[in-house]
């Protein structure tokens, strides 16, 4: 899993694609919301940083984390993965969770952007609950990501599909807007999402909003998803690498 | 005990075609294919291009699900053992796919030594010893994408033997390669035999078969249509001389027509640049070619010669001169 990981970092770091949804992206998205949100209120810069950097966060694991299996089909190493003796579930779980780590930088991007250069005072109110938060939060993502890995193994063209979901988990997540803006019918959508419950702890943390023992449930909530998506994934993987050596697409290159 | 052996293994894509009314239509890549091969052995699986090689190589390296027949590789079950047969195997597809073309050749030879659970210690004695093998010494912490073809494929036959393994499958390691890097590669499939490697080679270059092969089957539309040795296969054809005609602009009705005549048992037009040359299978030796030229009257006509038939012309007799 460790070689796995180091060896997707050093792939990202030279893909450009990468690196633009990990360091350009969110700053356009936080340059944005700045503006947008201007006068909401004396904590909205830090609550900017936060859901900026989510957006990096979950863009990140959708394009990169997923992708990396569509890479893998381009470069013809998807078979020589399935056929060695490495568990596939414990590679990509490294994979995503390079990824995921990496795109870490978008919130210190945007940090930087909001603190240095607009100016504004950047102060997190409770320091170590936001930390374990993002912990919490990079743990439940990584096992979340590794569900949805297992989607670009079975069918060689879910890259294409996974574009309806980046801005919609924008939304429902609740990264830089609450969710009691939305219509009532949503919010239990937000609720079986990892990302939501992971912006209610960072923005929770980062502001001062929530108590510690919200921010505490919040932590077992997301532990919990995370080990229902890794005891799943077990079964999953089975099932679906059975599936694509039985329907011939490992080999498939997506359109 | 046989390394490898396949009994009656079949193999059948299924598509769908249209929304509504979805049609579904079925390919068979391969059918009824059984052989054994002997530990140690070098064994070739020789046919054109879509004829069920690489379907074979798939399905024995675990990466295919049969759709009916049974398969071992050293005593083991292709599906049901799946797992217990991954880390006894290595395999070589054709082409320049199957590595991290960002990363370096050490790297990529790193990370798969991970993926098979190599030791580390073993394995940062193996990899030099595998980049002097493959003449990649020297250009290991270059990305792989600076490497020319021959390098890539010599690059997949280190990354095939980081695990030491028992049974090798080379699907076509020479495709697309000059012909200097094809004979190297070609030295280095000989070595690895000399190390008590099994070895299933698929080509459809007959003198790499004739070259390398104890034994060969001979595979034509998913089918094995002969299994023997190169001596024994060029044998078939003993009876028969092959006459050779250079000839410029051949038509089809003209090939019928040469087909047609009753002391012809095949033909086979190769390109050659702006010329081709027919290849003439007969019994009948240089007593043939009179009425060959007749037939052929009214084209520009080069060099006539004849000659013994080879291992490829024993092919072209079992593929039924597809192959051009």
């Amino acid at each position: 899993m460790l070689l796995a990981f180091e060896i997707e970092l050093r792939q990202n770091m030279t893909d450009g694609f990468v690196l633009f949804g990990i360091l350009i992206q969110p700053l356009i998205v936080a340059f944005m919301a700045l503006w947008m949100l201007k006068g909401k209120g004396p904590d909205y810069a830090i609550f900017v940083v936060v859901g900026s950097g989510m957006t990096g966060l979950w863009t990140t694991l959708l394009f990169n984390g997923g992708n990396s299996i569509t890479g893998e089909r381009w470069t013809g190493t998807l078979e020589p993965l399935v056929a060695s003796p490495a568990s596939l579930r414990v590679v990509i779980y490294g994979k995503v969770l390079a990824n995921v780590l990496q795109s870490l930088l978008s919130m210190i991007g945007s940090y930087l952007l909001i603190s240095l250069i607009f100016g504004y005072p950047l102060t997190l109110s409770r320091p170590w609950l936001f930390f374990i938060s993002l912990f919490v939060s990079v743990v439940s993502l990584v096992s979340f990501g590794l569900i949805l890995a297992s989607f670009f193994i079975l069918i060689p063209d879910f890259a294409r599909m996974v574009n309806t979901l980046e801005f919609p988990v924008y939304i429902l997540g609740g990264f830089l807007f609450p969710i009691a803006l939305l219509p009532g019918w949503t919010t239990p959508l937000s609720y079986i999402l990892t990302p939501y419950w992971a912006a209610v702890a960072l923005h929770g943390a980062a502001q001062g909003t929530l108590g510690t023992w919200q921010i505490v449930g919040t932590w077992g909530i997301m532990l919990a998803f995370s080990v229902v998506y890794v005891l799943a994934s077990g079964r999953l993987y089975r099932v679906i690498l059975r599936k694509a050596r039985t329907d011939a697409t490992l080999d498939i290159v997506g359109s | 005990m046989d390394a490898i052996t396949v009994n009656h293994l079949n193999r059948v894509f299924k598509s769908t075609d249209g929304i509504i009314k979805r049609k579904v239509k079925e390919v068979v890549a391969v059918e009824d294919v059984s052989f054994e091969i002997r530990q140690g052995e070098l064994f070739g699986l020789l046919g054109p291009n879509g004829a069920g090689k690489t379907t074979s190589v798939k399905m024995l390296t675990t990466l295919l699900i049969p759709t009916g027949g049974t398969a071992t590789i050293m005593g083991l079950d292709v599906v049901k053992d799946a797992a217990k047969v991954r880390p006894r195997i290595g395999f070589i597809f054709g082409g320049e796919r199957g590595l991290y073309w960002r990363l370096s050749g050490l790297d990529n030879l790193r990370y798969f030594a991970s993926l098979y659970y190599v030791d580390e210690k073993v394995a940062k004695k193996r990899i030099p010893e595998l980049l002097e093998m493959v003449g990649l010494k020297g250009r290991e912490r270059e990305k792989v994408e600076g490497y020319s073809r021959g390098m890539r494929q010599r690059l997949h036959i280190a990354r095939a033997l980081l695990h030491d393994p028992e049974v090798l499958f080379l699907d076509e390691p020479t495709m697309g390669l000059d012909p200097v890097g094809a004979r190297e590669l070609r030295t280095t499939v000989k070595n690895m035999q000399s190390a008590n490697k099994t070895i299933l080679l698929t080509t459809h270059y007959m003198f790499e078969a004739d070259a390398l092969c104890q034994r060969i089957a001979v595979i034509n539309k998913g089918k094995i249509v002969a299994l023997d040795t190169p001596e024994k296969l060029k044998e078939n054809v003993q009876d028969l001389t092959v006459v050779e005609i250079e000839l410029y602009g051949i038509s089809q009705d003209r090939i019928a027509r040469i087909k047609a005549l009753d002391f012809v048992v095949d033909v086979s037009v190769e390109d050659r640049d702006q010329r081709q040359v027919l290849h003439v299978h007969t019994p009948k030796g240089p007593e043939a070619i009179p009425v060959l030229v007749e037939n052929l009257n009214g084209l520009r006509l080069g060099r006539i010669i004849t000659r013994e038939p080879t291992l490829e012309d024993a092919y072209v007799r079992l593929v039924g001169g597809t192959e051009n």
